[in-house]
Order: C-alpha cells, then structure tokens, then sequence
C-alpha cells in the first residue's frame, strides 16, 4: 500500500493546486488589479448554490474548503475579545514545582501523541516546545532567541532556561526518533498515528549529542541548587528518564526495564508539582499551518498517561522476548510470538509495533544467523520438505549445472523470490491493528491464490527434473506431493480462515450469518486435514526410506521426526477448529431453523447478491473454489431436529476435545510454541472453554425444548416464543474467534 | 460519512428530547434540482446538529449541486425539517455504479417513528432507478439505530475501519449490492500523476493538508485499501 496509490486522488488534487498557485503568483510579475467588481459582477450571475465547476473538482477538494472567519472552521480565526497569541512569557522563571508539572505534563501529552492523536493538540500546545520550534529559532535553539536576557539569570530562570529547556529540545528529538521508525514501517496515518508537523521541523540540526550534553548540564545544574531533597530528586528523575529514553530510541542502550523504574519513581513524585495551566494553549494552532478546523488541546489524566508509559516500555520489552535468537529460528514459533504481541492487553501501541517491525525487518536478517530467505526456506522444510534432498540449504551449493539438485535448486529460488513479500507479510500484518490484520490478509487471499498458480508450475519442473514416488491418497489414486503447491495452499487456507475467524472478532457478521461463516470455517479446517494427512503420508515414505540406511543421514531423519511432531500438532489444532466450527454451525443453524435466530427483513437483498457481498474476498480463488450458495443451502438442509441436532453437537464437542486434549500435551518444540508458552496455555484453555459453553447451550436448548414438548422442533415450526438468543460482544467470550450464542427461557 | 456525532452529547440542552406528540402528517419530497433550495440552511443545521465540527457549506453544495434528486426531505405540516439524506451516485474507482449514503438525520423528537427508514428507501429506490450497482456508507460501530435502519434493509457490514472518525470512533462499512456480478467488476487504480517534489508547495498548498483534510472528515475511506482487482 504506497502512499501514492492511498493518495492518488490527493495527489493530483494537490498537483493542481499546487498548480494554480503557481499561477496566482506569477500575477505579481504582471502588475496587480482590483477585480472586485468584476467578480461581483460575475458572481451575481450565479444563482445561490450553483457550483461551477470542472471534472477534477471532487470531494476532497470541497471538503478542503473552509468558510473563512468561521471561528468553528477557522483555525485562524481570532474571537473578538480574545488576543491572537497566549500571553505567557516563556522566558519568565519558574519554581521547581512549576516546572515538574510541566514535565509531567509535556509526558501526559506525549502519551497522547503516541496514542494517535496529532501533535497540534499535544505536544506542540506547549509554549516551550512552541517557541524552541518557531521558525524563527535556529541552532542552538534558546527560548529567548529573539532577545538576549539581561545580566545574569536568577535560579528561577535557570530552571527555564537550562533545566526546562533540555527537557524539550530532548523531546523534541525524541518525537522525532519515535516518528522515524514509525514511518520506516507499516502503519496507518489517522488510524494509527498522526504523523502531521504541521509545518514545523522537529529541530534537525541538534544532535542527540548535544541533547546529552544539555541533559547532564541541568542535571548538574539542579546539584547546585538548594532544592528541597525530595523536589531534586523529582527533578533529576524526569531528566535521566528523558536522556535514557533518548539512549533507547537512537540504540545507544535497550534498557527499556530502566525506564519503567524511572517512571515509577516520577509517579510517585507527580504530586509534587503545581499546576501552570497558562504554560499551555490550543492558541498555537492559529500558527501552525493546518487546515483543520481548531481543536481543543487534549486532556490526560497522569494516571493514564503513567499507565501508558509503563504499557509501551513492557510492550517493547516483550518485542525483544518475543525475537530472541530461539524463537526467530522457528518460523512458526516466530508466527505465534507475532499474534502473541498483536493480543497483548491492550493491544500495543503504534510505536511499539513499528519497533517490532523494524527488529524483524529492519534489516535483510531475522536475527543474527538467519536471514529472511533462510526463514522462508526453512518454514517450506519443516511442513513440506523434511528430510528431502530438494530444498536442503545444501543443495543450493551443489554448482554443477546437470546436476538435478542444482537445476531444483533455481527452480524453487525463483518460487520464493515470488512467494517472499507476501510471506513476510504473514508477519508484518500481524503487527498491524485488528481490523487491518482482517482487511490486509483479505487483499493477501488473490495473491496467495496466484502464487498457487505459480506454486504449481513449479512442483512440475520438480517433478519433471527429480520424479519421485507418487503416493496412493485417499481413495486410492497416486498422487505426487506437489511440495510447492502444497506449502501455498496451506498458507492461503489458513490466511482465509483467519480472516474469518478475524471476521467474528470484529463483529462483521450479524447473527444470522454465524451459520453460514461457521460452515464455511469449517470447509477451511478440513480441507487444512486432508492436506497434512497428504504431507503425513509422503513423509512417513520418506522416513522409512531413511530408516533404511540410517547411518546415511542422521540430519534428515531428525528433520523428519520433528516434522512428524510439528504436523500431528497442526493436525490436532485444524482438527479441533473444524469440530468446533461444525458445532457452532450446527447450533446457529438449529436457532435459526427454529426462528430463535432471524434474520433481518432485507427488503432490497436477494440471496445471492448478498452472498456475493459476504463472500467477495474468497470468490477471486480459482484454485479450489470456495462452496457456492447452493452448496450452503444444502448444508444447511442436514441440519433436523432439536433432539437430533443437539446430540450431534454434543459429539462435535467430544471430538473437539479430544483433540485439544491431545495437542495439549506437546511440547513447546513439538508444537512450536517456544517463546509463547504462556499464550498458548491460556489459548488451549479458552478453547476447552468454548467448548464446553458450546455444550451446555446446545442442552440448555434441548432442556427448554424439552420443557415445552419440542425436542422433535425443526425447520418450520418455531421456539421464538420459548427461547431468546443473545450474541456475546467479543470481551464477554471466552475467545474472540469463538461466538456461543447464549441461550434463555422467554418469560411468559 | 456524517458520522463524527458527538458521542454521549445529547442534541438537545434541555435533556430528554420531547418525543413528538401524536401523529404527524409528514411530506417526503426531494431535494430536487432547483440551485439551491431554500432548505439548505435547514439541512446544514440539521446535520451538524450530531456533528463535532461542522462541514463548509461547499461539502453540502458539493452533494445537493450535484445529486439533489438523491437528497430526500421528511417536512411537516409547517414545512419544517425533520428528516434528511444525502446521497451520490458515481462510478467507484472506474468499476461499479457506487450510491454513497453521506449524510442521515432526523430530528430528535421525531426519532423512532421510522422517517430515516423512508427517506433510505426513497432514495434506494431513486438510485435503483439510476442504475446503480451497489450502495456503500459508513456509520459508527455503536450507532444502533443507524446500523438497524440499514442491515433491516438488507445492508451488510463489510468492514471494520479502525478510528475512522474525528473523535476517534471506529466504523463500520456497509454495503448491499443491486446487481449480480459486482465482485466481478474490475476497478482501477486512480491513474492520477504523481506529484514531483519540486511541485509540493508549502502551506495550505501541501498535498498532506488534503489529504489530512479529507481524511479526518471522513466523507471517504479515503485511505482507500491496496489496491487490487478484486479489492475487498
Ligand atoms: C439514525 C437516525 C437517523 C435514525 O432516525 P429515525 O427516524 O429515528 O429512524 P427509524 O425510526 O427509521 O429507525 C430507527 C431504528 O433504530 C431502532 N432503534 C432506535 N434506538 C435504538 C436503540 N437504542 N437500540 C436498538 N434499536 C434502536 C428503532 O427501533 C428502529 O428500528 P426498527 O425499524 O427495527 O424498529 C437518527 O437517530 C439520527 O438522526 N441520529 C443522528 C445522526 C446519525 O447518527 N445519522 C446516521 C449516520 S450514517
């Protein structure tokens, strides 16, 4: 998602104006005339609310028009009682407990900042910052640039001026850092972070260098002061926090834990400082160059921003965790540390997201030894490929051109070149917010299913180059591998059921649909089984091939025993998923049969354009087509009675358990789950959760039913009056994926 | 769009809104295609009634200028507003015939009495007749009575747009299509040119300050998606 292409309509919009004024300005050279009457005139000929206007005029542009002197519009619009400026003389001096109130102040605006909300009504409303940023002040960057103080300063105006000045120019650069990883990596403007200056430069011609240098003169500086002791060490705090901080963010430390303690040691010291409101004002915005209407300048608690202090600093603390050496050799123990981070409460902020990606991704290497085409290689070997000669890291050094492994080895390369971006995708999309993980991994669904395309291309010059065993399926028929394919699909099923499961979360889905998406989900997961049990079947051959000469390769045969594990474990999982998803479609389906679940009146949808509507992201697969209407009205037509409904539900759940059960026993290398040991038990718990709530509600219905001589109820006849379906929201399930509608007794 | 309401703000300053007494006798008429009705202050206060910040009066032109059939009124006896919506009709991104709801309100105390149903019906149905394809908008994810009106007519939510509105709300995307075939339909890119740097002009001239502009009024997902064929 360039910029260009998000913003091509601005673009072009901005390329005319731009244009326009241009020529506007050329007019100076051309000597100027009043036109006033002649505009007038002209306009006199219009009627009200005529808009003259040519092709290219669109929406942005109107909405880019503001009504001049609309103090509500018109960020420049100065009120008739009301100065232009704040009247606050910034190089004035200040008492210690003024100035650690402006301090923690400046930090409950910085959260702010870091919190998506833009600068103008944050950071930059400080009339420090504000004069530090003028344009008008250059290297060094005094406050009082504009005129040179007379004599010599009193202690007062030493704290401004050394002490509260360091403290700002360091923020400044702070904000700056943080602005430049965030933009280095994927994000979204608005929706994320505002990354608008507003016309200002966040001061490029100060070093960090000199930053430290100015840190370490006020904190020398408060040593020669007579300061209460307890005020001095709130002073000293706030200015090693900001200069650590400073450390962190240009690399020179990663003490990130450091941070937290300082924090705790400002919070504890907040108390100490008294208020100066006036040290603040929304008026700044009159001078900075925006279109947006004026808005008021945000309000943050200390409490709050002290949380999200602490929350950011754990979050970064945990993405160093989560790409320690052992879990970035694994690339599916790397997959889970990403959705891990992505579900940490609350979720983490832009920043520290950006600082994942820029650890993974910052580079060409995941980490020290493994590069990102090692990554890639390695995740086609542990699932498909383990123990086999093709795809082994050593037959990519085999040069000898008739030499089969070389010939498969540039085959496969030029698979992954293709498959690259889209894979480091899996990873970087995580890292995004909820409802872009959903949207992007949609837009990744047609691109995986072209990569099949290529995917299986290249399985036939494999095949072709190196023939090897193919295996009876199923149902008898031999069939290869096709290892390439077979990856692909993986991948593209599993992104498709993410963004279903994705879906749920979100609340994209109405109650109606959950039969529907739940059947669909379903599909996913089996055809996710059958095609394990395919690898399973050709790695089982390829094992026993090397059993045969053990002394031959003991690397491979390790291989093959892990990806035995590795592929049970997928197994169980996918298993366990299409088990709960069939009870949960067997239960919406019964609600809905029954008239407990309606559906909306839709007087304009027809059934098959809103299935177009529903399914728009899965219909441009061309390999293996996703169930058409038709097929889910079938499935649905399975669905009976109560009685007969619910005890299936209750074997789905059995099942589902079962396998849960199981794949709870793995080890974290079995199951790959290094690194995320904790997420993966609370998520096995709230799996077994789920299921057992999905149990009781289905014998809850048949209870009720029961009650009222309506076990034998099926499609047709109706329990509307009987019992009421709610929907839990997302933070009242015991998974965000898993929706149990739950179930009531209507009161008569 | 109009969906940056003040949230928890009730329109009112005397509380409870009086709800309407006794049945009204309501005339649905169109904006029509006059310049400019003598409604538009009317609507425009209307509207921003549940707004945080108010749109220029050009957006409100940009709309009943050009799409005034698509504007549909719920008047009273007394020829006052009560109810209003705002549409367009346009080609979305070279492909589908996409009607965009933009703007819907009724009055406080005439709420619950189905007069926004009726003017989304009028204006489907005005639209089915131009020939549209699909019908999009988006209103906040907790805006129950809007997402009722439109999922009771057969909208379904597409996407969730993380803060999409000034006051950091989050939206939902609706969508009903009219036609079979839409997912089919390509769309392009927008084939703007590129803007060179020697051509980003300062100040209000920036192309970020349009782009900003039109971002935070949220009249579009201007942010728009990857592009791709399919879209989403
Ligand atoms: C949204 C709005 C236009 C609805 O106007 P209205 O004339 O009251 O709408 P209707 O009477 O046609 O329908 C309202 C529906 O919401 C339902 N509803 C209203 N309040 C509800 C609530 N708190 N919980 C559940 N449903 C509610 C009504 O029951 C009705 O649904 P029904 O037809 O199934 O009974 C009006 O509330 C409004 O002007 N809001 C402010 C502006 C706005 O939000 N616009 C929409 C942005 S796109």
């Amino acid at each position: 998602m360039t910029e260009d292409q998000q913003h091509g309509s601005f673009n072009f919009a901005a390329h005319r104006l731009a244009q326009e004024a241009r020529q506007a300005l050329s007019f100076g050279s051309r000597g100027v005339k009043d036109v006033t009457a002649e505009f007038a005139t002209a306009a006199k000929q219009l009627q009200p609310g005529q808009l003259v206007k040519d092709d290219y005029f669109t929406l942005f542009e109107a909405v880019g028009a503001l009504e001049i002197m609309d103090p509500k519009m018109d960020s420049g619009c100065v009120p008739e009682d009301d100065s232009f400026e704040a009247e606050f003389d910034v190089c004035r001096g200040l008492e210690a407990a003024e100035i650690i109130w402006i301090l923690d102040e400046l930090l409950c605006l910085e959260a702010a900042w870091h919190d998506g909300y833009p600068l103008s009504q944050t950071v930059f409303t400080s009339l420090h910052v504000d004069r530090l940023l003028s344009p008008d002040n250059n290297a060094p960057y005094n406050l009082h640039y504009d005129r040179r103080p007379a004599g010599d300063l009193s202690n007062d105006e030493q704290l401004v001026h050394i002490v509260l000045r360091a403290y700002c120019l360091a923020l400044i650069k702070c904000s700056q850092l943080v602005l430049h990883t965030v933009q280095s990596q994927n994000f979204y403007e608005e929706e994320d972070f505002v990354t608008h200056l507003f016309g200002r430069e966040l001061l490029p011609k100060l070093s960090t260098d000199e930053c430290y240098r100015l840190l370490d003169d006020a904190l020398r500086f408060i040593t020669t002061l007579n300061l209460p002791a307890d005020t001095s060490e709130a002073l000293k705090a706030r200015l090693a926090f900001r200069r650590n901080y400073l450390a962190a963010l240009i690399d020179d430390t990663d003490d990130w834990p450091d941070l937290i303690a300082r924090m705790e040691v400002i919070d504890s010291t907040n108390s100490l400082g008294r208020p100066l409101r006036e040290a603040f004002s929304d008026k700044v915005q009159r001078q900075l160059a925006t279109s947006t209407p004026p808005r008021p300048m945000l309000q943050v608690s200390w409490k709050d921003a002290y949380a999200r202090w602490t929350k950011m600093c754990a979050g970064i603390i945990e993405t160093e965790r989560l790409t320690s050496f052992w879990i970035c050799q694994s690339p599916h123990c790397l997959q889970r540390a990403m959705w891990a981070f992505s579900y940490l409460e609350p979720q983490p902020n832009t920043f520290a997201r950006a600082y994942l990606q820029d650890r993974l991704f910052g580079s060409d290497r995941i980490t020290e030894d493994v590069s990102h085409f090692d990554l890639l290689l390695t995740d086609i070997r542990d699932l498909v490929l383990a123990g086999d000669p093709l795809a082994d890291p050593d037959s990519f050094q085999v040069e000898l051109p008739s030499d089969p492994r070389h010939q498969c080895s540039r085959h496969i390369e030029a698979f992954m070149d293709k498959a690259f971006e889209e894979y480091l995708n899996v990873y970087r999309m995580v890292c995004q917010n909820r409802c872009r993980i959903r949207r992007t991994f949609t837009q990744a669904i047609p691109i995986m299913d072209a990569l099949e395309t290529e995917a299986i291309r290249t399985d036939e010059e494999l095949n072709r180059l190196a023939p090897r065993e193919a295996m009876p399926n199923k149902s008898g028929a031999k069939v290869q591998l096709n290892p390439l394919t077979t990856w692909t699909k993986f991948y593209k099923v599993q992104i498709m059921a993410r963004t279903i499961q994705l879906g749920f979360e979100t609340e994209i889905y109405l109650p109606d649909e959950l039969c529907t998406m739940y059947w669909l989900l379903s599909v996913f997961a089996h055809h996710q089984c059958s095609r394990i049990e395919a690898i399973e079947r050709h790695l089982l051959v390829r094992t026993l091939s090397l059993l045969d000469h053990p002394q031959q390769n003991s690397r491979y045969a390790a291989e093959c025993m892990a990806s035995r594990d590795w592929l049970r474990s997928l197994h169980l999982q996918w298993d366990a998923t299409r088990m709960m998803a069939l009870a949960l479609w067997r239960l919406c389906g019964i609600l809905m049969a029954v008239r407990i679940i309606e559906a909306p009146k839709r007087d304009f949808a027809q059934d098959q354009l809103l299935y177009d509507a529903r399914m728009k992201p899965y219909l441009s697969v061309n390999n293996e087509p996703i169930p058409s209407l038709q097929d889910l009205d079938r499935a649905r037509q399975n669905i009976k009675s109560v009685e007969v409904t619910c005890k299936s539900i209750e074997m789905d759940v059995k099942e589902a358990k079962a396998h849960l059960a199981e794949v709870k026993m793995m080890s974290p290398e079995q199951a790959k789950y290094v690194g995320t040991e904790e997420q993966w038990k609370r998520e096995m718990k709230q799996l077994e959760t789920t299921c057992v709530a999905i149990a009781v509600q289905a014998s809850q219905l048949m209870r009720i039913a029961g009650k009222h001589g309506k076990k034998g109820a099926q499609e047709g006849d109706s329990l509307k009056e009987t019992v009421e379906a709610s929907i839990p929201p997302p933070e009242k399930r015991y998974h965000g994926w898993w929706v149990v509608p739950q179930l009531k007794e209507r009161k008569m | 769009m109009s969906g940056n309401s003040k949230h928890a703000v009730n329109d009112t300053p005397n509380e409870q809104p009086p709800v309407a007494k006794g049945h009204v006798e309501l005339r649905y008429v169109p904006y029509g295609a006059e310049k400019e009705s003598t409604y538009l202050p009317a609507i425009r206060q209307l509207i921003s009634k549940d707004l945080s910040e108010p749109y220029s009066i050009y957006v409100y032109r940009y709309f009943l200028y050009q799409w005034g059939e698509l504007c549909f009124m719920a008047l009273d006896e007394q020829d006052s507003l009560i109810g209003v919506i705002v549409c367009k009709l346009e080609p979305h991104r070279g492909g589908p015939m996409r009607g965009y709801i933009a703007m819907l309100a009724t009055r406080s105390e005439y709420r619950g009495q189905g007069i926004a149903t009726k003017l989304v019906r009028m204006a489907i149905d005005r639209m089915i007749e131009m020939d549209a394809d699909e019908i999009a908008l988006e209103t906040e994810v907790d805006n129950t009575p809007s997402l009722r009106i439109y999922e009771n007519l057969g909208f379904l939510r597409t996407k969730r747009l993380h803060r999409y509105y000034l006051n950091g709300n989050t939206a939902f995307r609706l969508i009903l299509y009219l036609k079979p075939g839409i997912p089919y339909k390509p769309t392009f890119p927008p084939d703007y040119p590129p803007l060179s740097p020697s051509e980003q002009g300062q100040g209000l001239m920036d192309e970020d300050l349009i782009a900003r502009q039109a971002a935070l009024m949220r009249i579009e997902d201007v942010r728009g998606e990857t592009h791709d064929v399919t879209g989403s």
